[in-house]
């Protein structure tokens, strides 16, 4: 009778445990909760070196020469490869230099992280799902995740991420570090918090792309915000105050006054075939 | 028997401290999956004709402002419609447009994210907190929310959420249907799975603005769709070009365009040479 009663307690109580392990049991995962800023500089995708060519990106010689050639244009006064001026998203693997305050929401299904910068929010799919056999590309990519108790500590603590299915342009920074226009990029990352301090977060971000001759490995590092209780989450719209126009293949300014601007010395105006009047308003003639 | 119940409660001790620390999913909605409003022309209000068939309660001041809007789009322009230029729609427009979403449901908050670059993702806070003393504008503005049980059945229903705090311009639809300069919008929102129809989320929306004569109430449905949210662009393939407030197009073959009959082309001034 007393190890029926048992049996039933232990019956009773698995069933609970089966009930609350359908929830999401944040138990298992990592804090990740709060507002992560970047510690690493914004201005080059590998923190450890200098931004532009003292990045040493293992580039191909074909690729070397986009580098050089978008250098060239942006000392002219143009943008060379870097996309973002005209607000298009950064995409991955820039997006994790996190140009704003980022938010990781864990589920056990998908891990979002969250970055209002250029609509550069992430789904990372972690239900174990195998990868489809199209993927509609994007600047983000899509991305399979999973999680791992490195240690046998009964506890998630990797994120391991992939991502694939790319659409470009895409650069690494705003030096215009290009990506191959193959789009084949593999991004690979390791996201896990530092195991002395918990409001420090490291990626580990491992990109092959065709543009590079080897894999390139850099770690990105992030600090969680403790001082704010509520912190604030800001909403940047690139669009509202751009100042950049693309018409054609040429990129103009608008000046303060309102008024279209050539954006490198010796730029023509825009043709206005379009205009019935053929009338060009204020130019030197 | 003391022994089996001494059992249970060591093998419950074991359980329960490790589950009321997590969120538990079995208290909240299934409101997983991709949503998107009812098919049907952009409005605010499905159960009316869009543009004029809307009837608005506009203030006559704000009525003067919507016809000049109506009359420039009827030439050619954008009247006070923005999305021309990219920038979010804000509330109430995001919640009530064809925007398809994604609701990501956590003890502390409930994400909205869009697929369209034209809304901001939301945050409804529902942690409890107050309204902060001081809030930065936002065209998606700030918002508090509160999960109910409607029915007592011991499982959160109904979203009830309330959004303050905007910055303009923002419009109720594509017809430039303006909402009042001073931003002092409050949006009232109730979200709850229909009763018969579980892949059917009804949401009240109810406006508050100084643009309207009265608090403006609609009933918007989402339904579940298949997919996931994809990722659209508004500035990749934005053929409008803004020049000191003058919309112009862009030709298929990337040649600036008048959008209005007889509209002037851009001063050109800053240019040393003439085509």
């Amino acid at each position: 009778m007393h190890y029926r009663s048992l049996i039933a307690a232990t019956a009773l109580a698995g069933a609970l445990l089966a009930a609350f392990t359908a929830a999401a049991d944040d138990s298992k995962y990592p804090n990740l909760k709060g507002q992560w800023n970047t510690l690493s500089p914004r201005g080059s995708f590998d923190p450890d070196k200098p931004p532009g060519r003292g990045t040493l990106a293992p580039l191909t010689e074909e690729y070397k020469a986009v580098y050089e050639a978008n250098v060239k244009d942006q000392l002219a006064g143009g943008h060379g490869t870097e996309p973002s001026y005209m607000c298009l998203p950064p995409g991955m693997p820039r997006a994790m230099i996190a140009y704003e305050s980022m938010e990781v929401v864990v589920t056990p299904e998908t891990t979002y992280i969250l970055i209002d910068h250029i609509h550069d929010h992430r789904r990372i799919h972690t239900d174990g799902r195998p990868w489809p056999t199209e993927i509609e590309p994007s600047f983000r990519g899509y991305s399979i995740g999973k999680w791992v108790d490195e240690g046998n500590t009964g506890r998630f603590n990797v994120l391991e991420v992939e991502t694939r299915g790319f659409k470009g342009p895409r650069a690494y920074d705003t030096s215009g570090l290009p990506l191959h226009s193959d789009n084949k990029t593999v991004v690979k990352e390791r996201i896990y918090q530092d195991k002395a301090d918990a409001n420090i977060l490291y990626d580990e971000i491992t990109t092959i792309d065709s543009a590079l001759t080897r894999p390139w490995i850099v770690t990105r590092k992030y600090q969680r915000d403790t001082k704010q209780q509520f912190p604030w989450w800001r909403e940047v719209v690139c669009t509202e105050n751009n100042q950049h126009v693309r018409i054609g293949e040429e990129n103009y300014m608008i000046g303060a006054d309102g008024l279209l601007m050539p954006a490198r010395k010796g730029q023509r105006p825009p043709d206005l075939r379009y205009f019935s009047q053929g009338e060009v308003t204020g130019a030197t003639k | 028997m003391r022994s089996s119940l001494g059992a249970f409660v060591l093998l419950a001790a074991l359980v329960l401290p490790l589950g009321a620390q997590a969120h538990d999913d079995s208290k909240y909605p299934n409101w997983e999956g991709k949503w998107n409003r009812d098919p049907g022309p952009p409005r605010y209000d499905p159960s009316k004709p869009p543009r004029r068939g809307q009837q608005p309660p506009l203030t006559a001041e704000y009525q003067k402002i919507w016809e000049a809007s109506l009359a420039d789009q009827a030439a050619g322009g954008q009247g006070n419609d923005t999305t021309h230029r990219c920038i979010p729609v804000g509330m109430p427009r995001q919640a009530t447009s064809g925007f398809p979403i994604e609701i990501v449901i956590t003890t502390k908050a409930t994400y909205i994210l869009f697929e369209s670059s034209f809304a901001s993702p939301r945050k409804i806070h529902t942690d409890g907190r107050d309204w902060p003393k001081e809030v930065e504008p936002t065209f998606t503005g700030y918002s508090i929310g509160k999960w109910l049980d409607t029915d007592g059945d011991g499982r959160f229903d109904t979203l009830e959420v309330e959004t303050r705090h905007m910055k303009g311009p923002r419009q109720v639809d594509n017809s430039g249907l303006p909402l009042h300069e001073d931003n002092k919008t409050v949006v009232k929102e109730r979200l709850s799975l229909n009763k018969t129809n579980p892949d059917i989320i009804n949401n009240e929306v109810t406006t508050i603005d100084n643009a309207f004569t009265r608090p403006w109430t609609v009933m918007k449905n989402y339904r579940r769709i298949q997919g996931e949210l994809a990722e659209d662009n508004c500035n990749e393939n934005n053929n409008h070009v803004d020049i000191g407030g003058q919309i112009y197009y862009l030709s298929a073959d990337g040649y600036l365009m008048p959008a209005k009959k007889g509209q002037q082309p851009p001063d050109l001034r800053y240019f040393s040479q003439a085509q």
